[in-house]
């Protein structure tokens, strides 16, 4: 019993492993992943972190020097440079000098296109700036005169800002998890058609069949076999991550990414779960197709329900019923790993205990599918 | 010895076996003979509980194989048509891998794939990988296959479909050997001359049914042919689908 079991596993991962196809497609998630997220993640913190100096049109602007300066000390300042100028101007009217010198509002024209997307910011940020210049002058005005300027300020606004760096930062620990998690049903997916579609449409598969074999030996190897392809791309990618992701500087953002021994067993345990639900799952979708392509349609389909589930952990929505759910309650406990949070085991537990449930389905379900004529020879 | 017995199978609406019952004997060559669409196939694939049957049984050493498959396989050897080549494998692991899966332990699988690699002088490509293998190679590493854990049934489907003429020779040569060491071959065939040299006994089969059962000459004799072509004739009433 257990003597054939090993066989089967063992020729399923000879075979996996010489297959160019199924080997590329782990390797290339495993290294290129984690590469191309790190540079995403610099470009992105870099972004997040600074704000860049706004380049705009200002006219007639020797009239106004206090007000250049100002809008200067705040990053926004004239540029010639036509590619990295905005769509904004600044002009200054004639008489400004005239009128401030007479304490009356002095003419400033701010042209833009209000209706172009791309220039919101900008253009509220312009408005920001002239409207504190203006709010500056008139308090002064008003000590001038010895009135307190608080007067004018019958609203106290404070505003706390959600989009702060820590939680922005999150969500970029989320996705690299996801990700991470992600190798698992990449780099199984297509020995699993392999070896099940493709078994079939290499006419091996009745052969087997017709050895003194259980159905169960020849899933159980089958799944174990896409579950180890799972999990050696899943350890690749940790490796490629602990040398990768320290490069980019979260620091900036307030927290930081390491990933250490603990995380990696964690992440290792918790996969082991997935690697067992995605290999089941894909097998049993793939042995339904009747041929390679077909699996591959299917198969698609089938991944977009946890991608679609995983993506709603990372932007937040309904976390709490999601911690329960398999692949999506591991991700989310390794979030909380990885954020330094406590991790709520029930969930954990749950969620563990139900993808292995779905899994044992999913076999189950594939015996009775062997067992069928048309399956098996495709009628 | 396998013996199948009222054997009837529908599939999708064409009664592809009806009421079939035959069977092969130890130390003989027996032969499916039928057009294409006899039911030869369907009735091997039986033989292997691959296809259940809708009535009928189909034993393998008196062993019903509907009901205990396993111990009914561990008899049986099968060359397939097509033959399920894995073309990532060399016909060495091939082999190995299904003598294991037949009940052999590790060891005793290594061995029987030496011997039966020698038997079939598979040296020269018994360890290269299968992928653009000739039909004369892939033919022998899956007839390495049936007959590698010495099953005392062996059955083959079409075996001599695509080969030359030194590929036919080799397989004729093997079978008639085995046939000498008592084992009970059975195999299907819409090629007359293949079962008129080969064939102790042939069961003639048309619309799955058994129409005549003998050897070559009793069943001249029975339709007074002189040759087993016209008595197939005589008995099927057509000669379509049949290779001379």
């Amino acid at each position: 019993m257990n003597n054939r079991f090993f066989s089967l596993l063992r020729k399923e991962l000879v075979d996996a492993a010489r297959d160019k196809r199924s080997v590329m497609a782990g390797l290339y998630y495993a290294i290129f992943v984690p590469i191309f997220m790190a540079a995403m993640m610099m470009v992105l913190i870099d972004k997040i972190t600074s704000a860049e100096d706004l380049g705009i049109t200002i006219s007639n602007a020797a009239t106004a020097p206090d007000l250049i300066a100002f809008l200067d000390n705040q990053g926004i300042r004239h540029s010639d440079d036509k590619s990295e100028t905005k769509a904004i101007e600044i002009i200054i009217g004639v008489s400004y000098a005239e009128q401030m010198r007479r304490a009356e509002p002095a003419e400033v024209i701010l042209i833009a296109d209000g209706s172009e997307e791309n220039l919101q910011s900008a253009i509220r940020r312009t408005q920001r700036t002239l409207q504190n210049y203006s709010a500056e002058m008139a308090g002064l005005r008003l000590i001038a005169r010895g009135i307190n300027p608080r007067i004018m300020n019958s609203l106290n606004v404070k505003m706390q800002d959600q989009g702060s760096s820590e939680s922005k930062g999150g969500q970029l620990i989320a996705m690299i998890i996801l990700f991470m998690l992600l190798s698992i049903f990449v780099s199984g997916m297509n020995l699993a058609i392999d070896t099940s579609a493709g078994e079939r449409e290499r006419n091996s598969l009745a052969l087997l069949l017709s050895h003194p074999i259980s159905l169960r030996q020849l899933i159980v190897s089958k799944v174990c076999a896409v579950s180890i392809f799972g999990m050696l791309a899943l350890v690749l990618v940790l490796i490629m991550s602990k040398f990768i992701y320290p490069m980019v500087p979260w620091q900036e953002l307030g927290f930081s990414v390491d990933i250490g021994l603990s995380f990696m067993i964690a992440t290792l345990i918790a996969g082991a779960f997935i690697a067992i639900f995605a290999a089941s799952m894909q097998l049993f979708v793939s042995f339904m197709a009747k041929s390679f392509k077909e699996a591959q349609t299917y198969i698609s389909f089938v991944l977009f329900v946890p991608m679609v589930l995983s993506y709603a952990v990372t932007f937040d929505l309904a976390t709490d019923e999601l911690r329960w759910a398999p692949v999506t309650g591991q991700l989310q406990a390794l979030i909380d790993l990885m954020k330094g949070k406590e991790i709520p085991l029930l969930q954990l537990t749950v969620s563990c205990l139900s993808t292995l449930i779905i899994s044992v389905a999913l076999v189950l379900g594939m015996e009775r599918l062997l067992k069928s004529e048309k399956i098996v020879f495709g009628l | 010895m396998i013996s199948v017995s009222n054997l009837s199978k529908k599939i999708g609406d064409v009664q592809a076996l009806d009421g079939l019952s035959f069977h092969a004997e130890d130390g003989q060559i027996t032969g499916l003979l039928g057009p294409n669409g006899a039911g030869k196939t369907t009735c091997l694939r039986t033989i292997f509980g691959l296809l259940k049957a809708d009535q009928g049984i189909a034993t393998i050493n008196g062993i019903d194989v509907a009901i205990k498959p396993v111990e009914a396989k561990q008899q049986l050897g099968l060359f397939p048509d097509p033959f399920g080549i894995y073309e990532r494998l060399t016909p060495r692991e091939y082999i190995r891998y299904f003598a294991e899966l037949s009940g052999l332990s590790r060891r005793g699988a290594l061995d029987a794939t030496n011997k039966v690699i020698d038997d079939l002088q598979l040296e020269d490509i018994a360890d290269r990988r299968c992928k653009g293998f000739s039909q004369g190679q892939r033919m022998k590493t899956a007839l390495a296959q049936a007959i590698v854990h010495k099953p005392k049934n062996i059955v083959l489907d079409e075996p001599t479909r695509g080969l030359d003429v030194m590929s036919t020779r080799v397989l004729r040569d093997m079978l008639r050997k085995l046939k000498s060491e008592g084992h009970c071959i059975l195999f299907s065939s819409h090629v007359m001359q293949e079962v008129a040299s080969l064939c102790d006994r042939v069961v003639v089969m048309a619309d799955g049914k058994a129409v005549a059962i003998g050897s070559p000459q009793e069943l001249c004799e029975q339709t007074n042919q002189t040759s087993l072509e016209e008595a197939f004739i005589a008995l099927i009433g057509t000669d379509e689908g049949i290779a001379a």
